[in-house]
């Protein structure tokens, strides 16, 4: 039998290398970048040349900017850990398809919440939510919700790392030779270990390592011994895979580590700056570039359903025989209601 | 063209539409097919713009159950693409359903063909329970025939997972399971009332996969009878009818139940033998039957456990898919499409009516009447 995690949509198409990350971000960066300046030169020539377009890392700065503004959100509405960590898991997750500079990681990450509520079944009216966020109305919520589920590839669900260190803990208490108040007297290492998975959501370490690699790295953290000590009750002493699975923590410490730096105000804001100016007009409900596509993409809807109908089959000259066949195939198919 | 964009126009070009073959709560059906392979699909379009709340929990439910369940015995979730502002699930096609099966009375069901039934029904539900989904919604017209026979669980609209914090990757990394872990509802539109347990009937907010098992016993009941088995007129007479059939619980037999926020005491029945209704069933069939519909939940028998009942290891052996009793195409091409396949509502109460009427069960059909008079209910009128 597959071991459920290996079988999960999580495993087979949200796992990549550090180097697989750089190349996807590198590369929808620079696609980007090349359509935004066409659209810019393309309204006036040579306006594109004095822009300063955000490179891969900056835009990763925004990103983790606003991933670090949904445990407030979470706070506030009072959502389960669960949620927050979903909505985190799928901010992340689109911009491995999409970038900042086409969609402002703020509206995505208020999208990306609102669904992780009603993927994780903990649903909330739509005006509820949107009434308590400033400035924000329910289609800035609910507009982008299409593109997000589209960006996650309909994948849904998601194991996280607090569920891996709460299941390490209870096994901590049922070692043959645990201590039998492990429960209360060792809780705080439990706490401080969840903390550690809390900032290594604010890192890349969910999308290359697994969810009890990361538990087990955040336990190793908070107590090296207790850590230590699960993992020999897991794994054989004599096993080969002990001193790899030694390097694997040591990499997500030095994430999740890194994560837990505050990030400098001044850098993202001057960043998030300069994005207003770089952004893809195209997006911009309302610009000019926005509204010439919207005509383009309407002129070629029209030119599809001029051709369905001009595809539809001739009757075969019975009265009732165009009604029928009208009834049992949709010729309108997507372009109806 | 976004990237995101690109992809799906391109997963949308890889599947044709071709006819509508039925009309869902929140979905259209058509028959598709794959424009490479000419394989036959269904393609559920569900219109998201109908709801105010965005994408309706019903349709999230079933994308994010099916994209990670793979079995032989749980409907395959091919694809998912949108068009304009609908999501289209594209499934494998099956051409009937348990239910229509049940009620084609040109059929006869051997010993046999039952038991392959209930082992493929127990093997998709054990893969659910395993992954920590409860389907919620068990019934004879979820569970799908392929043309070869297997039985597929579908709709998954109302499932939900129950992992207690921590259990689920417990799971991942050891490989303890503990299947009495509970769920918590807010919905209370879960299980269809004939095959609710009565610990929801009850309003027992913490729940688990006990419930999934109490709905496959009365379809188990359901297979040998040949008609519903605790076909209830309401919730209230839903808990009568099953303390009719089973007895009155105690607080022996169901510690608690009387704590339960809406209980309330329901005559006294004494427990007649089921060996008075089941005269044909096998000593183990029996038993597993009983053992499904036991009132304490944490009693009643897990899928893991029936799978390896006495019941499914005595001759007769379960039947071959491919040898199972079929209904037969129902679909005549020149005929309406509302009186093929019962796609709108009073196709779908028509069909239910002729096919009970010719079953001559008093209850079935007085169910059924009762569900057809609600537009005269009208005070004064
Ligand atoms: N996978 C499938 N293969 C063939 N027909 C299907 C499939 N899924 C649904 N259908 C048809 O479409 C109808 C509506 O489906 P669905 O929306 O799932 O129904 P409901 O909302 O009544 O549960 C069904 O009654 C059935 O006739």
């Amino acid at each position: 039998m597959i071991p459920l995690y290996e079988a999960s949509s999580q495993f087979h198409n949200w796992r990549f290398s550090a180097q697989n990350l750089d190349q996807i971000r590198s590369s929808l960066n620079a696609a980007a970048v090349g359509v935004i300046r066409n659209t810019f030169e393309a309204d006036q020539p040579g306006s594109s040349a004095s822009i300063s377009f955000l490179n891969p890392d900056e835009e990763l700065l925004l990103v983790r900017l606003y991933a670090s503004k949904i445990p407030q959100l979470c706070g506030f509405f009072r959502f389960p850990e669960e949620v927050e960590a979903t909505a985190v898991s799928y901010l992340k997750r689109f911009y491995l398809k999409n970038t900042v500079m086409d969609w402002h990681p703020k509206n995505v990450m208020l999208t990306a919440l609102f669904l992780a509520t009603k993927t994780t079944n903990h649903p909330i009216a739509l005006d509820a939510y949107a009434n308590n966020i400033p400035k924000t109305t329910p289609s800035d919520v609910v507009d982008l919700e299409f593109l997000v589920a589209q960006s996650l590839g309909f994948e849904f669900a998601v194991w996280h790392a607090h569920r891996a260190l709460w299941g390490i803990w209870l096994d901590l208490q049922s070692l043959p030779d645990a201590p039998p108040d492990r429960a209360t007297s060792q809780r705080d290492v439990y706490e401080a270990a969840l903390k550690h998975v809390r900032s290594s959501r604010l890192s890349d370490a969910e999308l290359i390592y697994t969810p009890s690699q990361i538990a087990l790295a955040a336990l190793s953290i908070a107590d090296p011994e207790l850590a230590s000590e699960w993992s020999h009750s897991k794994f054989p002493s004599e096993s080969a895979s002990i001193p790899h699975l030694d390097n694997t923590l040591a990499a997500i410490r030095a994430l999740i580590e890194a994560a837990a730096n505050p990030q400098d105000v001044e850098v993202v804001r001057a960043v998030d700056l300069r994005l207003k100016i770089c952004k893809n007009p195209e997006k911009v409900v309302g610009s000019k570039a926005y509204l010439a596509k919207k005509a383009e993409e309407e002129r070629k809807a029209e030119e599809k359903r001029t051709r369905k109908a001009a595809d539809a089959p001739p009757t075969e000259g019975d009265p009732f025989g165009d009604e029928l066949a009208g009834r049992l195939v949709d010729y309108d198919d997507d372009d109806d209601d | 063209m976004d990237a995101v964009e690109k992809a799906n126009a391109e997963r949308q070009k890889r599947w044709v539409k071709d006819q509508k073959i039925g009309e869902g709560t929140y979905a259209v059906v058509y028959r598709g097919r794959e424009a490479s392979s000419g394989r036959q699909v269904a393609i559920k379009k569900i219109k998201v713009g109908l709801f105010k709340d965005g994408l309706d929990m019903s349709a999230i439910r079933e994308v994010k159950y099916l994209r990670e369940l793979k079995h032989q015995n749980i409907i395959e979730l091919l694809d998912v693409f949108s068009s304009k502002t609908n999501l289209n699930l594209v499934l494998e096609f099956l051409e009937s359903d348990l239910e229509r099966v049940i009620k084609d009375r040109s059929l006869v069901f051997l010993p046999a063909d039952i038991k392959s039934w209930m082992a493929m029904t127990f093997r998709g539900l054990e893969f659910c329970h395993r992954n920590w989904i409860l389907h919620r919604d068990l019934k004879p017209n979820n569970l799908l025939i392929a043309s070869d026979g297997q039985l597929k669980i579908a709709d998954f609209g109302l499932a939900r997972d129950f992992a207690d914090p921590g259990y689920k990757m417990t799971c991942q990394v050891i490989t303890r399971c503990v299947c009495a872990a509970v769920g918590y509802s807010r919905d209370s539109d879960i299980n269809h009332g004939w095959y609710r347990p009565p610990e929801l009937l009850f309003g027992s907010r913490y729940y688990s996969t006990a419930v999934d098992i109490w709905s496959v016993g009365c379809i188990f009941a359901e297979l040998m009878l040949r008609t519903p088995y605790l076909a209830g007129e309401s919730d209230m007479d839903q808990l009568n009818t099953i303390f009719r059939a089973l007895g009155s619980p105690t607080e022996q037999d169901w510690p608690g139940h009387t704590k339960l926020p809406d209980y309330v005491p329901i005559g006294h029945f004494t427990r007649a033998p089921l060996r008075d209704l089941f005269t044909a069933a096998s000593v183990d069939a029996l038993n597993l039957l009983t053992q499904c519909l036991i009132y304490e939940p944490k009693k009643r028998i897990t899928a893991k456990d029936a799978l390896s009942h006495a019941y499914f290891f005595a001759p007769p052996y379960p039947s071959h898919p491919s040898k199972l009793p079929k209904t037969s195409p129902p679909v005549n091409t020149t005929q309406p499409l509302d009186e093929i396949d019962g796609n709108t509502l009073s196709g779908k109460n028509n069909r239910k009516r002729k096919l009970s009427s010719s079953t001559d069960e008093t209850k079935t059909r007085s169910a059924v009447a009762r569900r057809l008079d609600f537009t005269k209910t009208t005070p004064g009128s």
